[in-house]
């Protein structure tokens, strides 16, 4: 209710000219406060501050160009599509890996200096910014990661798989389709 | 001797500042909110550590289903037209056929140079489709793509 209040009653004089008096105005805010109480509830609840993360990829300019990498400096990471990783040095066998046990291994390779050195690796797997903990150690010059998906497999693989390099602070890795050659060699594998 | 009975005390408390201070939140919250543009398929994000931010414009947003079904979006509501034609113009993404993507992405790009194109997967979305998808980018010299994750929860 809005409420106008007049100062007083006015007194009736005849014929009299009055000066009028200053009247007291008074709204009752109530149901705009509420009103904008209410907005605002809405539009705190319905606020997202959070933007989707994206991951950044940068593919080499052009399919011809063909990059010479030494067999034994040649890490390959197979997933097929069932989710399994198998992995392999050049010309090694391919031995499955899990998930889990990826990054650890993945860091031994690419940092020589933690392979030994357990504590410094369970610093790093256990830092909360890892590139940084990172920084203390020198990569292997050379090694260059391959990453082959089953084309039956899921999208997640290959975001799972992308997100545990970049958390080891491997940043040239290829991505190549998975050929029946690759297939078979798993397949001789005993997988 | 009876008890005096207190008289009740009405309490008047100046609500002002409190108001102000609401009305002042009100507007913030107005002003900085952004409605999510109504999505035309419904995609789960897989999770990653990274902390790249989505650009606000100009992107391109190539989605792909669990079914392996591309879209193709633009945020601008003139590209919309000019690729997908009038009928288009308010929808925020249109199911492309994947033979078509390359002109489409060649288009945009020619339209609009700056664009940015992302990549956003359903968590189950089949490889294959996202690796040809890859391939058309690759081919149209689109070689910096991002994809889309959600921040991992660790």
């Amino acid at each position: 209710m809005a409420a106008v209040e007049s100062g007083q009653p006015r007194a009736h004089g005849k014929g009299k000219k009055h000066k009028k008096r200053r009247l007291g105005v008074r709204v009752d805010m109530t149901p705009m406060v509420d009103v904008a109480f209410l907005l605002l509830t809405f539009f705190m609840l319905t606020t997202v501050f959070s933007k989707p993360q994206t991951m950044e990829i940068t593919l080499p300019p052009d399919e011809k160009t063909t990059v010479e990498v030494a067999e034994s400096n040649l890490l390959t990471l197979r997933i097929k599509a069932d989710g399994a990783i198998y992995w392999n040095l050049g010309s090694e066998k391919p031995e499955p890996i899990a998930f889990k046990q990826l990054r650890p291994e993945l860091l031994k390779r690419y940092y020589p200096e933690l392979s030994g050195n357990e504590q410094g690796l369970l610093d790093v797997l256990n830092s909360k910014d890892p590139l940084e903990a990172l920084k203390r150690y020198k990569p292997h010059p050379r090694l260059i990661t391959l990453v082959k998906i089953d084309r039956e497999g899921t999208y997640k693989m290959l975001v799972d798989i992308m997100d545990e390099l970049n958390l080891a602070n491997i940043t040239r890795f290829s991505i190549a389709p998975m050929l029946d050659a690759d297939k078979e060699a798993l397949l001789k594998a005993g997988a | 001797m009876a008890a005096k009975k207190k008289p009740r005390v009405g309490i008047k408390m100046d609500m002002t500042p409190m108001v102000d201070v609401a009305f002042l939140l009100l507007t913030f919250f107005m002003l900085t909110t952004q409605f999510k543009p109504p999505e035309s398929v419904q995609i789960d994000l897989p999770s990653s550590h990274s902390a790249f931010k989505l650009p606000e414009s100009d992107v391109m947003i190539i989605t792909v289903t669990k079914e392996g079904r591309i879209f193709l979006g633009v945020d601008q509501q003139q590209l919309r037209v000019r690729l997908f034609g009038e009928d288009f113009r308010l929808t925020a993404s249109v199911e492309v056929e994947s033979k078509n993507l390359t002109d489409l992405l060649v288009q945009a790009r020619i339209s609009n140079p700056k664009l940015r194109t992302v990549i956003s997967g359903d968590i189950a979305a089949p490889y294959g489709v996202i690796e040809d998808v890859m391939n058309t980018l690759q081919k149209v010299k689109i070689n910096r793509f991002n994809l889309v994750t959600e921040l991992e929860k660790a």
